[in-house]
């Protein structure tokens, strides 16, 4: 199937291009001048890309770039026609937001607990 | 009542929301730079080098003031991606209270992927001691 919007070849089960992430389902809405693509409610599968950045940034870098990595999988199976594949690449992408989050918070709270026991200290030894 | 059981539905929402606007009020109220009331850096603090966020609540800090330019000295890649994150975060939020009828953006995967690589080469530049590169760790351009 090519795409109306640029032409690409795309599988026959595709549900967005591969080159410009139009839909390609028949009662998709009209065409946008941007790369990315409106999909409509219900169709698209939550990809936690926001979440997986702000992990990134602010968490831990170490376990939010699998997330975003897995983000990227959940684009490319919904482009591929694979909404099996895109559920579970989701499912790994929350997952890992979500350790990231703990590893964040873990650290963030063992970080004041020493501060407590440097000060609770400090008031002993004086 | 009904408000009630609609908060207990949205409580990871609420609790987001909630720790959101308690950080934009310590980000405003105290500077990340000189007071102990954020913590350092884990990547930083363990192992001596800028991790792509490193200075992010410093620069956010600093947008609170108005500062725009200490804000891009101290991570020029979170003030770039603040408005999209801003974006997908309302995005996100409303299509929890809504659910239908918002429109979400879906970027092609060849994208994200970029965006993943950029985050890791900003990352790795940010480390390296000779100009240009060092100009990316956070506050260098502000005393070059």
């Amino acid at each position: 199937m090519f795409c109306v919007q640029c032409g690409a070849n795309n599988a026959d089960t595709a549900m967005v291009c591969v080159q410009c992430g139009r839909n390609l389902q028949p009662n998709a809405p009209v065409p946008l001048p941007a790369p990315g693509v409106v999909l409509p409610p219900g169709m698209t599968v939550q990809n936690y890309l926001v979440f997986a950045i702000l992990a990134t940034v602010f968490c831990c870098p170490a376990t939010g770039i699998p997330a975003i990595i897995y983000a990227a999988q959940v684009n490319g199976k919904l482009q591929m026609g694979d909404p099996a594949g895109a559920k579970a690449a989701s499912d790994n992408a929350k997952m890992w937001c979500w350790i990231s989050l703990g590893v964040g918070v873990a650290i963030t709270v063992l970080y004041f607990m020493l501060i407590l026991l440097g000060v609770l200290s400090g008031l002993h030894s004086s | 009542m009904r408000t009630l059981l609609q908060l207990r539905e949205h409580r990871v929402l609420a609790a987001m929301f909630l720790s959101g606007v308690a950080g934009i009020i310590l980000l405003r109220v105290f500077d990340p730079a000189t007071s102990g009331v954020f913590p350092p850096c884990p990547v930083r603090y363990l192992t001596g080098l800028y991790c792509p966020g490193c200075g992010s609540l410093r620069a956010l800090h600093a947008l609170l003031h108005g500062d725009l330019r200490r804000a891009l000295a101290m991570n020029p890649m979170m003030v770039v991606t603040l408005p999209f994150v801003t974006y997908g975060l309302v995005s996100a939020a409303l299509a929890e209270l809504r659910g239908k009828g918002v429109p979400q953006v879906m970027l092609p995967a060849s994208w994200i992927r970029a965006l993943c690589a950029a985050i890791i080469l900003f990352a790795i530049a940010r480390n390296l001691p000779f100009h240009p590169f060092n100009l990316l760790a956070p506050g260098a351009l502000l005393h070059p």
